[in-house]
């Protein structure tokens, strides 16, 4: 079944053209990796996923529901597609916990015992348990990412958007984020990844898309994606990264 | 006449100016409370998405700032009541001054505070799917508002010293209790120093408040 349905989508900023028709199915426990050069318009895409960016025109329908309708509740929309941000974008104010629990609280009315429970186990998963009373401007970097990963969880989206969840990271930091990534796909989440980690991409992606010029250039399995690209600027692409 | 420094005058002003002290304490806590509910409500029209919020908000603002306070207490105190036909009592009329006057400048203050904060806040709440309403209330604001507290200090010590224009429309706060004094005595040199020295001792203290509370709620988030 397909979770996420992108159809003919295109997104200008006043003159500026930055998607230019970009058609996408995602499908229910897909991993999908999203790689590109800077100023591709990958962010965009994934960010028109749940509105917070919106679409020029075009469709994107996720989990049965036309984002673009009217008669949609965007707010709906969002529990269900979860998103996780480059710059991890925590609440500075609350506590780990509080982070965690303030979706299952004020979106699903959720009482406090029952969400304080969720959010332990949650902290839990990603690692953190100990880290509950803390307030993030005292967690690293990993720490604050594997946080707001655990604050997305929290409302059980069906699929989470992740938007270059490590490329604000210190390189050492990288690895205990991406391992939460991990466990969270073999899990079976719905996930959508623009990321530059080629290695998560190949080893963790069920599909990798390279998009380009506000298309999507290729769209395929990692191994066919990585040793064979037949898209001519994957291939330069795939080769300035190798070079590093 | 050499002039002489009269000290028993000075001390005996002090507590004589108690009686206006206490009008000038309740017309600037009325004022700014008030004018803080104003501040607050169309500093956030100003952000609003739709053009006839943001444009009230403007027309405010700008007519507040742009005009003179005496002229707005004079207007409010000896005009409107012509066109009304109901007079309004100096002391409602000054906080009712303060409040309006004040509010504009806090409208200020609450929209650069809330423009302060980083738009991936608002973008984190929603993505969780909180409305537009909660995430203000929940996420912005409480930001917003320790951004807040240094300039609206700065507003609650210009209020208070303004609350002494209002000698104009007849309240009896301290300027005017200074000026009655004098009337009797003519130790105007003695009683105006002493009337400054109480105005200085409550901003002073009032900016020390303010340090205390910044550095409390900078101990809370840095624990």
């Amino acid at each position: 079944m397909e979770m996420i349905k992108i159809i003919n989508l295109h997104k200008s900023y006043d003159q500026l053209e930055v998607i230019k028709g970009i058609d996408l199915e995602i499908k229910s426990g897909e991993v999908v990796c999203i790689i590109g050069p800077s100023g591709s318009g990958k962010s965009t895409v994934l960010r028109c996923i749940n509105r917070l960016e919106t679409p020029t025109s075009g469709h994107i329908i996720v989990d049965g529901k036309d984002i673009m309708a009217p008669e949609t509740d965007i707010n709906h929309v969002r529990t269900e597609a979860g998103m996780v941000f480059q710059q991890f974008n925590l609440f500075p104010h609350m506590t780990v916990l509080d982070n965690v629990t303030l979706g299952p609280i004020k979106v699903r009315n959720m009482g406090k015992t029952d969400a304080e429970e969720l959010g332990h186990s949650l902290l839990k998963k990603v690692g953190l348990a100990d880290k509950a009373k803390n307030y993030p401007e005292q967690l690293s970097g990993g720490q604050k990412q594997r946080v707001a990963i655990a604050r997305s969880l929290s409302l059980k989206p069906k699929v989470i958007l992740f938007d270059e969840p490590t490329s604000a990271l210190d390189p050492e930091l990288v690895g205990e984020v991406l391992e939460v990534m991990k466990q969270l796909a073999a899990e079976g989440m719905t996930m959508v990844v623009v990321t530059h980690e080629m290695g998560f991409a190949r080893d963790v992606a069920d599909r990798v898309i390279f998009i380009d010029q506000g298309i999507i250039q290729e769209d395929n399995c990692p191994e066919q994606f990585f040793s064979s690209p037949k898209n001519k600027r994957l291939q330069d692409f795939l080769g300035k990264v190798a070079e590093h | 006449m050499e002039f002489q420094f009269d000290w028993p005058v000075f001390f005996e002003t002090i507590p004589m100016l108690m009686r206006g002290l206490k009008f000038t304490i309740i017309i600037t806590l009325g004022g700014l409370g008030a004018g803080f509910l104003l501040g607050a409500f169309f500093g956030l029209m100003k952000l609003a998405r739709h053009a006839i919020p943001r444009t009230l908000a403007i027309i405010y603002i700008e007519a507040i700032r742009g005009t003179p306070m005496l002229v707005q207490a004079m207007f409010l105190y000896y005009g409107l009541p012509m066109a009304l036909g109901l007079r309004i009592p100096p002391l409602t009329a000054g906080i009712i001054i303060i409040a309006v006057n004040s509010g504009a400048y806090i409208a200020e203050i609450v929209r650069g505070s809330v423009q302060s904060i980083d738009p991936g806040q608002a973008e984190a709440g929603r993505s969780i799917g909180l409305t537009r309403g909660k995430t203000m209330l929940y996420i912005i604001w409480p930001q917003a508002f320790k951004r807040m507290i240094p300039p609206l200090g700065n507003q609650f010590i210009i209020s208070l010293k303004d609350t002494s224009l209002l000698m104009v429309i007849g309240v009896g706060e301290l300027l005017r209790t200074g000026q009655e004094i004098v009337a009797v005595s003519y130790k105007a040199f003695e009683v105006y120093l002493a009337v400054a020295v109480v105005y200085l001792v409550m901003t002073l203290s009032i900016a020390r408040g303010l340090r205390i509370l910044e550095n409390h709620l900078e101990m809370k988030t840095k624990r």
